[in-house]
């Protein structure tokens, strides 16, 4: 059983926070994910958003670097 | 699922795209990226991107004489302005980058003008969001869409670049266009 994943807190954030992150970091520095589906994010989606899907995330997780900090919608 | 893959800093955004407040992008992953292959040099990504800006000069040029409003009309010109001030600092930049001293007109040569910033030509942005020309609103506004597909774009490019340099310029691009979007936000709010 992976325990860290029940022991590392994800904090929900505002969008006011999320702006502020976003400038605070560099976009090499930063990641914006978006784990809706395809035409979700085609109708629109935060600007640098990376697409992976949640039916997909588990096999395509190594595609997040897990340095920088992550925002998830 | 991400916290227990040691991806150590997960911050969730409350009320997901509905909560977000700013500028969105639209269109899939891929739309625009046929701009770019990503195997730009530094180089040949300034001469993209001075492309999308001169697009976009083009298509704010193109509206003056299609509007009867003098606001609508003065607005589009300051839009212009602002877009061959973009293109000074891109242009700036090949010259650091190259070392070359090519005058403008040389290097705008080399330039090809297909689509405006974000992948769709000024057409496809009218047909899309089919706004009223006449309203100052609506040209800040379809201006900073266009400005956030910019940036969407960008950043989309960056990460799919070889070149750690190319990678670089593209974030450098991409931040500008973010002060874009921030200066177009302040000209909303005088209208």
């Amino acid at each position: 059983m992976r325990w860290k994943q029940f022991l590392t807190p994800v904090k929900s954030i505002g969008a006011g926070e999320g702006h502020r992150l976003i400038e605070k970091n560099p976009s090499e520095e930063m990641t914006i994910l978006d784990v809706r589906q395809p035409g979700e994010y085609k109708a629109q989606h935060i600007p640098g958003a990376k697409l992976i899907p949640l039916p997909d995330l588990h096999e395509r997780i190594a595609e997040v670097d897990p340095n920088k900090p992550t925002i998830v919608y | 699922m991400l916290a227990g893959k040691g991806i150590n800093e997960v911050y969730n955004l409350s009320g997901g795209i509905r909560g977000w407040n700013g500028q969105v992008a639209f269109g899939q992953e891929e739309l625009g990226l046929s701009l770019f292959t990503g195997n730009e040099t530094p180089e040949e990504t300034l001469v993209v991107a001075y492309s999308l800006e001169a697009g976009l000069h083009d298509f704010y040029l193109s509206m003056i004489p299609r509007v009867k409003s003098s606001d609508a009309k003065n607005l589009f010109e300051k839009l212009s302005e602002i877009e061959i001030r973009h293109q000074d600092s891109i242009f700036k930049e090949y010259l650091e980058i190259t070392g070359k001293s090519s005058n403008r007109k040389e290097f705008e040569k080399t330039v090809i003008v297909k689509a405006v910033e974000g992948g769709l030509t000024s057409e496809e942005y009218a047909d899309m969001f089919r706004p009223d020309w006449e309203s100052t609103k609506d040209i800040v506004d379809i201006a900073m869409s266009i400005e956030a597909q910019a940036l969407d774009l960008y950043l989309r490019v960056s990460n799919q670049s070889v070149d750690p340099k190319s990678k670089k310029v593209l974030l450098q691009i991409a931040s500008e266009e973010r002060i874009h979007l921030t200066q177009l936000g302040k000209l909303m709010e005088q209208i």
